[in-house]
């Protein structure tokens, strides 16, 4: 399992920056502003599901330990997404990129095709974490608007984190 | 071999995904109050469900056990109705009687001028001319020969041999074997037959046709004859017509479905001997 060594570095700043968005950027608490699943997303295709796992599970607990909320949040919400990942990812831009081991780009798939795929994985990323974040012990309104808010921002924002993580592009 | 192979990445793949999210529940637990409650609900939740289903699962192969406790039970009741029955009809409080009810020994019980035993159908015959039934009661639980076989919705049929622990008998649907039946409670008496074609069929004959009959009437065991208490609701009347200019033959639903059987009571008259030794001596 080879990764370009850039985006080791870029994908390890952005495990950071999500660190410093949890412990300093809490805007609303119907806003979670995530940039983790789109991370996970954009993943090296060649990389199996079994190690996008590990990747996905090991960014969550570092994110966890280090953000000072509940530790596992992340991590249970993450690891589902790297699950997926490669179902999404061959119903949105079909078999060919896959078949290729590309990379996900906005170049390659079009911002349509990337902002579904972002779009799916932040929905189930967002469905765990508001629930188990709420625990039973909210309303389910006020997690219904935190998970369409959430959406909403993160998905937008993934099309920037996938924008930085392809080296196409840069 | 790339289908095997296919089949293991995906078996290993969930092994993975489950081993990383019980650890991830695991430290959600210990760190978040709300989040070890929410979670050990939720267990708790998947727990009563698994354990739901195999209790009902268990309760399936259980419904024999089931079965054979509530015959049991409802021999019981049927055997102290009777001795209600007979006490109310014969205005006997027999203390005796009483005594031997109340002990609760039901498996082979004395109620006056009958003795009851439940018994459980070993092997039935339904589609002969001459059908049988062996019943898993022999002579070591008391069964004789020349004893009814019924249940709470008709004759079943009269127990012929008896072995030591099962016993022979020919069934109701019998072309040889007549019951002697009562149109109600106070009605006219005949003979009931098996018609030979239906399960639940019968024929009444010897119904004198000066008295009414009417249809949907209950036909009932008339206590005539040697073998079968009287009083056991047989079938209900259906169409009738006037054999010879003299007597009706009447068609009989039976209430008992043949084919369903499994539980009985085998009912021995206690008179029957002396009443049999009295009939012989005035013969002769």
């Amino acid at each position: 399992m080879k990764i370009n060594h850039n985006f080791g570095i870029i994908y390890t700043l952005l495990a950071v920056a999500q660190m410093v968005i949890c412990n300093y950027f809490r805007i609303s608490p119907y806003l979670y502003v995530t940039i983790l699943p789109a991370m996970v997303l954009c993943i090296p295709l060649k990389v199996n599901t079994a190690w996008t796992m590990l990747i996905a599970f090991i960014t969550g607990i570092s994110v966890d330990f280090l953000s000072g909320g509940v530790a596992g949040l992340n991590t249970l919400a993450l690891v589902p997404v790297a699950l997926i990942r490669y179902p999404v990812i061959r119903a949105v831009m079909g078999q060919e990129l896959q078949d290729k081991n590309d990379r996900i780009s906005i170049k390659t798939a079009g911002p349509v095709k990337v902002l579904l795929a972002a779009i799916l994985s932040t929905a189930l990323f967002l469905a765990i974490y508001v629930i188990a974040d709420g625990a039973g012990a909210r309303p389910v309104w006020f997690n219904a608007a935190r998970f369409g808010v959430s959406l909403i921002c993160d998905s937008l924002l993934a099309l920037l984190i996938v924008n930085v993580l392809n080296p196409e592009i840069r | 071999m790339a289908g095997n192979r296919k089949i293991l990445i995906v078996i290993l793949n969930a092994a993975i995904f489950i081993v990383l999210e019980v650890a991830a529940l695991s430290m959600l637990r210990n760190n978040g109050e709300l989040q070890d409650t929410w979670v050990l609900k939720g267990f708790h939740a998947f727990y009563a469900s698994l354990w739901g289903k195999t209790e009902q699962v268990k309760y399936y192969f259980s419904l024999k056990k089931e079965n054979d406790r509530l015959a049991q039970e409802n021999f019981s009741m049927a055997v102290r109705l009777r001795h209600y029955m007979d006490m109310e009809s014969e205005q006997m409080a027999c203390a005796a009687d009483s005594a031997v009810a109340s002990a609760g020994r039901y498996d082979s019980t004395y109620t006056g001028r009958y003795s009851y035993t439940a018994a459980t159908i070993a092997k039935i015959s339904n589609n002969r001319q001459r059908n049988y039934i062996i019943l898993d009661k022999g002579s070591e639980d008391g069964i004789l020969p020349k004893s009814g076989v019924i249940t709470a919705k008709g004759v079943i049929g009269i127990v012929d041999a008896v072995s030591r622990h099962y016993s022979y008998a020919i069934s109701f649907k019998n072309a040889g074997m007549t019951v002697s039946a009562r149109i109600g409670m106070q009605g006219p008496v005949g003979s009931l037959v098996w018609d030979g074609i239906h399960t639940n069929g019968a024929i009444l004959t010897e119904i004198p046709h000066h008295l009414p009959v009417e249809r949907g009437d209950t036909v009932y065991t008339s206590g005539f004859s040697s073998i079968f208490p009287p009083d056991i609701p047989l079938g209900t009347v259906g169409e009738s017509e006037i054999v010879d200019g003299a007597t009706y033959e009447i068609k009989v639903e039976l209430f008992e479905d043949f084919r369903a059987l499994r539980y009985v009571t085998v009912v021995r008259n206690n008179g029957q001997e002396e009443t049999g030794q009295l009939t012989v001596r005035q013969e002769s």
